[in-house]
């Protein structure tokens, strides 16, 4: 690679990173506003988030207007298949695009009109690009599914990084690989020291309880903190 | 944002005019270049290794290992006694002929195959030419037989599909007919290759086709 080159891709890299910091600033604001909560949900494709998804709004739907930011790359399967669970779905076709960014969250929280009490955004499965973006979410959200392999911690370092909680998801197949849950653990929490982890099998529902009794606390305590803010 | 979308097409003319620059020399050379695109987490690794002790004696091989950080393929690969390289990206998402290049300046300079694994992520390396002869994409059982509906670039980019880990394919709802007729829908020369790298079902169809792939290449 000639010098050159590296280094206008870095300047260009710079100008977009600033400009995505402003419009996360923004989508900050407009849930501040409205006393919403976004959850950034990042994984590997096949990891689960969309079983995940279905999860969290069974156990959310009673207590929460919850609303789905479908980000998936170009197929409607998952958009449908969260309707069907009863939640707000709004799909979103990012093109070629392997990650979503604050603007286009933007755009996509204006089409809600009045935004739903929980936002999930499903980002794009993907471990790498959408790590490099804030889009202004309140929680970071990743799942690691035991097929992955406990090194993943390893090599996608940054995504382990920027997330603030953690489901190891498909427990129910952990007979059929070698996955190491200590040692996958404590790759993540020497990344991550702060990172809550969970076990969970959205196929079976086992650990699932314990993780969305945790979310609905945190969504509350999240939702009390803004009206606070808002009253003062 | 059209500004974006201009360099963004400035980037891929380039690349594309170094990938082909680069194809061309390694064919002088006698080097089989393959991508190796998947997901993170799908069994890039571990196909690599069984590939190459089946296939000792029969084919020189080598492996170019691209992460992002991290070294632990690269080790691996050594220990069974191949040729290996480890480049990292620095947080880059994919390869791009420039970055291959420059990791095939590290390699012996020798006729043989060589495997370029790609960075984990189903996306981005599709969009990248990086020079090599034939590009071969992994899915693997537990992801799901619904990827093709999901990243249909990687699957028309790709001269071959091997769909792996199918000794656990009684853990998961994974229909194999249904995962190729869907690859197939989008790219109808793709070959599938069902293999389990661990138990090493499937092994052989899918490295036939690498051998036969490498002698038509040699010949044309």
């Amino acid at each position: 690679m000639d010098s050159n080159r590296s280094f206008d891709t870095l300047e260009v890299r710079a100008g977009l990173e600033a400009e995505n910091e402003s419009f996360a600033a923004l989508v900050r604001e407009r849930l501040q506003a409205e006393g919403a909560y976004l959850i950034n949900l990042m994984a590997s494709p096949g990891a689960g988030k969309t079983g995940t998804l279905c999860r969290i709004i069974d156990a959310l739907k009673e207590r929460f207007s919850i609303g789905v930011l479908e980000a998936d790359m170009d197929a409607d399967v998952d958009s449908r298949t969260v309707a069907a669970h009863g939640a707000a779905a709004l799909q979103l076709h990012t093109g070629t695009s392997c990650h979503m960014d604050a603007r286009m969250t933007l755009r996509a929280l204006d089409s809600f009109g009045k935004l739903p009490e929980v936002i999930i955004l499903e980002n794009v499965g993907n471990l790498v690009c959408p790590a490099e973006f804030d889009v202004g979410a309140d929680l970071r959200l990743m799942i690691l599914s035991v097929p992955e392999g406990d090194d993943k911690p390893l090599k996608y370092p940054l995504m382990f990084k920027v997330s603030d909680w953690m489901l190891i998801n498909k427990i129910d197949t952990a007979p059929a690989f070698d996955f190491d849950f200590a040692r996958c653990e404590k790759n993540v929490r020497a990344l991550n020291p702060g990172m809550r982890i969970f076990r969970i099998s959205a196929k079976t529902g086992e650990g699932a309880d314990a993780f969305t009794a945790a979310l609905e606390e945190e969504i509350s305590a999240s939702m009390r903190e803004k009206r606070e803010a808002k009253n003062a | 944002m059209l500004k974006v979308i201009e360099l963004k097409r400035t980037v891929t003319d380039s690349n594309d005019r170094d990938a082909a620059l680069l194809r061309g020399e390694l064919k002088e050379r006698g080097i089989f270049l393959i991508n190796l695109m998947s997901a993170p987490g799908s069994g890039k690794t571990t196909l690599l290794s069984r590939t190459i002790t089946d296939l000792a004696g029969e084919a020189a091989i080598g492996v170019m290992e691209a992460d992002i950080a991290s070294d632990v393929d690269a080790a691996r690969i050594k220990a069974l006694g191949a040729e290996s390289i480890q480049v990292h990206t620095d947080g880059m998402c994919h390869m791009d002929a420039g970055m291959t290049r420059a990791g095939l300046e590290g390699m012996e300079d020798r006729p043989g195959i060589v495997f370029l694994e790609n960075i984990g992520n189903l996306i981005c390396p599709a969009e990248f030419d990086t020079g090599a002869h034939k590009n071969v994409m992994i899915l693997s059982v537990p992801e799901g037989d619904d990827k093709p509906l999901k990243y249909p670039l990687m699957f028309t980019k790709s001269d071959a599909l091997v769909i792996t880990k199918t000794d656990t394919l009684p853990y998961f709802d994974f229909d194999i007919e249904k995962a190729a007729s869907r690859a197939k829908a989008l790219n109808p020369d793709i070959a599938v290759f069902p293999v389990s790298a661990k138990t090493g079902e499937g092994m052989r169809a899918w490295e036939d086709w690498l051998i036969s792939s490498r002698g038509e290449w040699n010949d044309a």
